[in-house]
């Protein structure tokens, strides 16, 4: 039991210690730049000119009211997609026509990059909200959809079979055969959709918007305001990893077989 | 024609399954591959039929014809003297390959036929034939938990609980130990007897074969054939060390090894 309990505390110190190995050199370099170059403030603040607008920000409740819009926009754009996805993903995986007529169009959509969007959809939407929910259902909707096929697609026969003795009618099969199978992988594409969601939402406010954290970015960018767009940079990053580790605890709990194969493959 | 007439209504009475004339082709690469050839087997209501046969020589896929889970172009193909289109609700299959869903719960998944019974009723059917596959206290584990054999009880448990007129295994005790295995064809022996189902089991031990058949249908591979079918007399076969065991074993072997000098029979037939 000692034995096998010390190295796993020794391997949690290191994971933490290696994580922290690159920011602590950048930070580093950082302070090197700043305290031996002449780079100016406008360009790169010092470290503790972040922190204290850092402080400000948070103080103010500017931050707090520019995540809120960005985050509520996400929300919005993310839940169209989900259900959307999840819907036409089955729809696609289930039914060979359906598969046919869609997957073509919606291979050739998904080669175009989210930001080349935009400038489209401002045109048709103006700056407001609809494009900023439009833009992150162009990328969350695909993924969803994407993964969800492939789910359902690849129930094995035989469980399929087994529905099939029993005379389960088409919809129980699918809601206690190929959904169930299919939602380890629906999960993976509600996870990537999430975070692609923050990523176009960011991206659209930097190009169009006059509210949320994509925006705030921008206008500081104008202003010459660096200390600003870092602290914002900074706070998408913690937003963007918090998100997706909230939805990876919540979808650890709607799987609980997962969990069982996992330890099982790990004591292997 | 009146005999004629006389004779179906016979075989509606006494056979429950009736296979006549049946082939079988699967399209491999563009290429028909006959899988089985003239099948004719009469099942009757009670009996126990055992199957043996080279691995790939078309077991599976007779049983899964005969619960309608595969289709078949030519030949006839009966259950309760009513040509075979799909799968009816009594007769079970229990699969080579367990086939329990991961997502559910052993209980879950060996009530996972039982449809339209009280939450109640339904509980206790699970809990009965867990615990006659010797299952008890898994209820609630996941088919990842269990162990090979562990898995194929579980699967036969669901193959049992709604109560099938009709049961067909496809080497059901594949991945049981010679004891649990021997425990097993015992169970299943008093399932049997006692639910008067009629059951058709492939396997691959000839000494299964010969304990639990009442009729050991001997088959030949590409395409699949039935060399014979070899009536047995019980009072011989459930002794396992008899010379009676011996013999037919012996005549079994002798299909598979054509120049036989299996040495083992051998010493049983002396
Ligand atoms: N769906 C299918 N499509 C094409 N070929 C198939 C299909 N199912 C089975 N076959 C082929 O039919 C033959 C018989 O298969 P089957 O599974 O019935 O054999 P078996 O007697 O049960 O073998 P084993 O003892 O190994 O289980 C094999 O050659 C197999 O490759
Ligand atoms: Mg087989």
């Amino acid at each position: 039991m000692k034995t096998d309990r010390t190295p796993k505390i020794g391997f949690g110190i290191r994971k933490i210690i290696l994580a922290l190995v690159i920011p602590f050199i950048i930070v580093l370099i950082w302070l090197y730049a700043t305290m031996y170059t002449s780079i100016p403030h406008g360009i790169l603040p010092t470290i503790p000119e972040v922190g204290q607008t850092f402080v400000e920000m948070l103080k103010s409740g500017q931050m707090k009211e520019d995540i809120l819009i960005s985050i509520s926009r996400v929300l919005k754009g993310y839940l169209i997609s989900a259900v959307l996805g999840i819907f036409f993903g089955s729809l696609i995986g289930m039914y060979q026509p359906v598969k046919e007529l869609l997957v073509p169009i919606i291979t050739v959509i998904r080669q175009i990059p989210m930001i080349a969007w935009i400038p489209l959809i401002v045109l048709w939407c103006g700056i407001g909200e609809t494009s900023k929910v439009v833009i992150i259902v162009l990328v969350a909707f695909f993924q969803i959809l994407v993964n969800t096929q492939s789910g359902i697609e690849s129930t094995p026969k035989g469980y399929i079979e087994v529905a099939k003795l029993y005379k389960l009618s088409r919809w129980k099969t699918f809601t206690k055969v190929y959904l169930p199978h299919a939602v380890p992988q629906i999960l993976v594409g509600l996870r990537l959709g999430l975070g692609g969601s923050w990523m176009a939402v960011v991206a659209a406010e930097l190009i169009a918007a006059t509210s949320g954290i994509g925006y705030r970015m921008s206008s500081a960018r104008s202003n010459m305001q660096s200390d600003v767009v870092i602290v914002c940079m900074i706070v998408v990053g913690i937003v963007g990893v918090l998100m997706d580790k909230g939805i990876g605890v919540i979808f650890a709990a709607l799987t609980p077989w997962r969990k069982v194969e996992n330890e099982n493959r790990k004591e292997e | 024609m009146k005999e004629a007439k006389d004779e179906i209504r016979e075989n509606d009475n006494s056979y429950i399954i009736n296979v006549e004339h049946l082939n079988k082709q699967f399209i491999v690469d563009k290429q028909p591959m006959e899988v089985l050839h003239d099948i004719n087997l009469k099942i009757k209501k009670g009996e126990f039929i055992t199957i043996v046969g080279h691995s790939g020589c078309g077991k599976s896929t007779l049983l899964k014809i005969m619960c309608g889970l595969v289709d078949y172009e030519d030949g006839i193909v009966e259950r309760n003297g009513h040509a075979v289109v799909g799968p009816g609700p009594k007769c079970g299959m229990v699969f080579q390959d367990h086939r329990l869903l991961p997502w559910l719960k052993i209980k879950d998944n060996v009530g996972f036929g039982l449809k339209n019974l009280p939450k109640q009723e339904r509980e206790e059917k699970v809990r009965k034939h867990l615990e006659m596959v010797g299952l008890k206290g898994f209820e609630n584990s996941y088919p990842s938990q269990l162990s090979g054999g562990m898995s194929q009880r579980a699967a036969i448990a669901r193959g049992l609980a709604n109560n099938p007129t009709i049961l067909l295994l496809d080497e059901p005790f594949g991945a049981l130990d010679a004891l649990t295995r021997i425990q097993m064809q015992k169970e299943i022996l008093r399932i049997q007897e006692e639910e008067k189902t009629t059951m058709v089991m492939v396997t691959h031990d000839i000494d299964e074969a010969i304990y639990l058949g009442d009729r050991i249908v001997v088959m030949s591979a590409r395409p699949g054939e039935i060399k014979e079918i070899i009536e047995v007399d019980k009072a011989e076969s459930r002794k396992r060390s008899g010379a009676g065991f011996a013999a037919y074993k012996k005549r079994i072997y002798d299909y598979f090894f054509e120049d036989s000098d299996v040495e083992y029979d051998v010493e049983y037939v002396i």
